[in-house]
């Protein structure tokens, strides 16, 4: 009988233990396949949790809240790419980065419970952003319709204070289903133009042939070759000039060859620099690499030293921001700004800080160095260079009453029209905010897209005051 | 362990009933109400009454017995109020009366010992029976069966402006795993002799064998007419089991299995409830909308959960049908997951280890026979139903012992309790 007994005992024992085994099997080998069944409603029957948090502007304007269980955008396409949507089936833009963040942290666990006993606001926080709603506006209302984007930069944090793309859309309508954010026909809209699109510079790439050179000795009065034409060795198309005619003289000073934005002389700079100098200064600016970005920023790319030294036609177009140079206005911001910051780069940012209902501060950027573009006195050398751009030459729509702008324009080859470029940094004795402006097939860049920039400038001069 | 290791194990447990309870107010309505109190309060009172019956009229029983039953009804009664609160309510007064119950049991046996029950065994036999029967008398009477589900296996009291319903098939099993062990132990010899054969196959006398098999047979027929597929083979399974550790014979093993496979072969053809549960184990997305709903909510709910599941207070475990009842196991694992479910199945092994143990330990062949019937009875019906809701066998509707919501399963499940510290109380005095 214990015989018995014992081996029935074994048995369910063993039983028990196969159980444990298979209950293992089915919650993690075999569950992946059974949490994406499309039948598996679970995820969607989840009770409503408590709201989530709101989406601030840095000047308390509310971009984001919940309003009954579903997200709302009360300022619509101001804020479409950088604040993006938070629909039932797809998020983006920091709604999506910030997901996590912008839940209660009251997740019903023993750790939640035990927290709020010591007094602790679980309650939804909100996620403040760097963007200054004036400034974001100001440059909504200079873009108006047309195709292009612009950003903004505190060159001192590098906190984002603008960010627009065009064509936009509302993202109101993507959470009520109007528009759906995989059609075809919603790709150009929803297309960030700011740090997922590249265009080729144009002239605003001078700045940096300018920094080569500065590094090869060169300094702002140095005179450069100038001419109405320049034939790079191996020939092909000579560079010619905006307009066809010379730069005002031969040789010329580098600044002035800035100021008349002198294709010849830059063209012909750069296959004397070489390859190498000037593919070096494009990546010292960050070309060829990840800019980190809250949303994520496609890379900047220009050909290596090598392949541009061993084609001198194609180094010399892309000394004027031709050819296979690519941009995002994202990086071209963050070039401006980089100069405007005694030449180091700081990485950019948009989220200031994520704030608990009670006004405790939970995560907050610190502003850190992202890579050095030029030495300190490169910086104020191509400064000097950039104010005499908007004070005589191409930049001058770009100025602004009161106080010193520098710049650079550009007008950059494209299917559609030529697309107008400007970088600007302002005060520049002392620069608070750094701009791109791109605008596609706009035309001059100088005259489309430098009062652009002068009205972004203005709305922050403003508000910092 | 120490009598005070097995104290503080209780405390234990009712202090998770506490922070469960909490979690689940705070998660849904972001307040502790006063069910938190309420909930740990009548567990403490439960199980502590229990401990205290115990320390007084069976003093020298095992201490391992205890602390594991409390963990699963902690766990069980959390998830039962998680899912319906209504329920959870009900449940903590079934589980005090439980607990009165098998205080009185050992109150009742203090003094002649489990042998007062092998003295009425036909009383027993005849009760077993005569409960099983009762769910079959007419609805219209003031004590009357019920159909629940499709199977007639309730009783329903009227009284008045409400209705009280209980389960007596859960009764009837205790009371036949008494008469069985008292019948075997007296003519164990003559089943386990094997005079007669039929080619190589050696058989009992078949005089020897009537009782028993009308005592089966009767139960099972009544349990198929009631449709009741988990009673019905949680029964058959606990007799041939103990036939077969009464007489050591592997022949009643053998056309024990037989006789299931068989069984189960011609229910699946003959009733159309037993084909359906058939089809929702083998293929439940193939009529998800259908029979296979309940299986498939199921393998969703445990694959949802992961290591420590959603949380209590946390998942959706009502999605699932029948949760507080057949399926308390996944709603378990998937609110406090793979973790959860392994530390209810280890305190089931631990328990069952220790009824066997009991069995093995205990004074004569009867106290082993009963504590053996006991133990099989615990153990088939755990791992029944969590086979069923695991998907490793059809499901076959019984509930968890101590942790699905159920008066008369509580009842007499915590009977059982005090019968296995009374047959360990017995083996030292």
């Amino acid at each position: 009988m214990k015989r018995a007994i014992r081996s029935v005992a074994v048995t369910m024992l063993g039983l028990m233990a196969f159980s444990v085994v298979w209950l293992t099997w089915v919650q993690t080998r075999a569950g992946a396949q059974y949490r994406d069944d499309p039948r598996n409603v679970r995820a969607f029957e989840a009770p409503a949790g408590p709201s989530r948090g709101r989406i601030i502007t840095f000047d308390d304007v509310v971009v984001a809240e919940d309003d009954d269980g579903t997200r709302r955008y009360p300022e619509g396409r101001a804020y479409a790419h950088i604040v993006g949507f938070d629909s039932s089936s797809a998020q983006s833009g920091v709604e999506r980065t910030r997901f996590a963040a912008l839940a209660s942290r009251h997740d019903g666990s023993l750790t939640a419970w035990l927290l709020r006993l010591l007094g602790a606001d679980l309650g939804p926080p909100d996620v403040r952003l760097t963007i200054v709603d004036e400034v974001q506006q100001a440059a909504v209302a200079a873009l108006g319709n047309r195709t292009g984007a612009v950003v903004a930069i505190d060159p001192r944090t590098g906190a984002v204070l603008a960010y627009v793309s065009s064509p936009s859309f509302d993202p109101n309508d993507v959470v009520s289903g109007e528009l759906s954010p995989t059609d075809e026909g919603a790709a150009e809209a929803l297309l960030d133009r700011v740090a997922d699109h590249v265009l080729p510079p144009g002239s605003t790439f001078k700045v940096l042939v300018a920094a080569a050179a500065i590094r090869a000795g060169l300094n702002p009065d140095s005179e450069v070759e100038a001419g109405s034409s320049y034939t790079p060795p191996g020939g092909g198309m000579p560079i010619r000039n905006a307009g066809g005619e010379g730069c005002g003289g031969n040789p010329i000073s580098l600044t002035r060859a800035m100021v008349v934005s002198c294709n010849t002389a830059f063209a012909r700079l750069a296959v004397e620099l070489g390859g190498d100098y000037v593919v070096a200064a494009a990546e010292a600016a960050g070309f060829n690499k990840a800019i980190p970005w809250e949303t994520g920023a496609v890379v900047s790319s220009i050909p290596t030293g090598g392949e541009l030294q061993a084609d001198p036609p194609a180094l010399a177009q892309t000394g004027i921001g031709e050819r296979d140079v690519r941009v995002t206005p994202l990086l071209m911001a963050l070039i401006a700004a980089a100069i405007a910051n005694d030449g180091a780069a700081m990485a950019p940012y948009v989220v200031d800080s994520v704030v608990a209902p009670n006004g405790e501060v939970l995560e907050s950027t610190d502003p850190r160095v992202l890579h050095r573009l030029v030495p300190r006195q490169a910086a104020s050398a191509l400064t000097e260079m950039m104010i005499a751009v908007v004070e005589s030459g191409t930049g001058s729509p770009a100025a602004v009453a009161g106080i010193d702008i520098a710049a650079k324009t550009g007008t950059a080859e494209g299917s559609g029209g030529p697309h107008a470029w400007i970088i600007a940094f302002g005060p520049a004795d002392d620069p608070t905010i750094a701009v791109a402006v791109v605008v596609e097939g706009g035309g001059s860049g100088g005259r489309v897209a430098g009062p652009i920039a002068a009205e972004v400038i203005s709305a922050w001069i403003e508000f910092a005051r | 362990m120490t009598k005070r290791a097995e104290v503080a194990l209780i405390v234990f447990a009712a202090a998770i009933v506490a922070v469960g309870t909490a979690l689940v107010t705070l998660t849904a309505d972001d307040r502790i109400t006063i069910d938190t109190a309420a909930a740990a309060a009548a567990h403490l009172a439960a199980f502590g009454g229990l401990l205290l019956a115990i320390r007084a009229w069976a003093p020298a029983a095992s201490r391992l017995l205890l602390p594991p039953v409390a963990f699963v009804t902690a766990l069980g009664s959390i998830e039962v109020f998680r899912i319906d609160r209504d329920l959870g309510r009900i449940q903590r007064w079934w589980l005090l009366l439980a607990a009165v119950i098998a205080t009185g049991a050992l109150l009742l046996l203090r003094k002649p010992g489990v042998e007062l029950l092998r003295r009425f065994r036909y009383l027993f036999l005849a009760a077993a029976l005569g409960l099983l029967l009762l769910p079959l008398t007419p609805s219209s009477w003031p004590l009357g069966g019920a159909t629940v589900n499709g199977s007639r296996l309730w009783v329903r009291l009227d009284l008045g402006d409400r209705t009280l319903s209980f389960q007596p098939g859960e009764a009837a099993k205790i009371l036949l795993v008494i008469f069985l062990a008292s019948f075997l132990a007296d003519r164990w010899q003559a089943l386990a002799a094997m005079p007669r054969s039929v080619g190589p196959i050696r058989l009992p006398e078949p005089r020897q064998l009537l009782p028993v098999l009308i005592a089966f047979g009767v139960s099972l027929a009544v349990l198929a007419y009631q449709k009741d597929l988990g009673a019905s083979l949680l029964l058959f399974m606990t007799f041939v089991l103990l036939l077969f550790v009464a007489t050591d014979r592997l022949t009643y093993l053998v056309a024990g299995g037989v006789l299931a496979v068989g069984g189960a072969f011609a229910a699946a053809a003959a009733f159309e409830h037993v084909a359906v549960r058939v089809d929702a184990w083998l293929r439940p997305f193939d009529d998800f909308a259908g029979g296979g709903y309940q299986v498939a909510q199921s393998i969703f709910a445990l694959a949802d959960a992961g290591i420590f599941g959603a949380g209590i207070g946390n998942g959706v475990p009502y999605l699932v049908p029948a949760a507080a009842t057949d399926y308390v196991f996944v709603a378990i694992t998937e609110e406090m997951g793979l973790a959860g479910g392994m530390a209810t199945l280890a305190a089931y092994a631990i328990l069952i280890a220790v009824g066997f143990g009991i069995a093995l330990r205990a004074a004569d062949r009867f106290r082993s026979l009963l504590a053996a019937g006991l133990a099989i009875t615990l153990a088939v019906q755990t791992l029944l139903i969590v086979a069923g809701v695991l998907r490793i066998l059809p499901l076959t509707g019984i509930t968890l012992p101590f942790a699905s919501y159920g008066g008369s399963a509580l009842l007499s499940n915590l009977a059982i309790v005090a019968l296995f510290a009374r047959i360990s109380h017995e083996e030292r005095s």
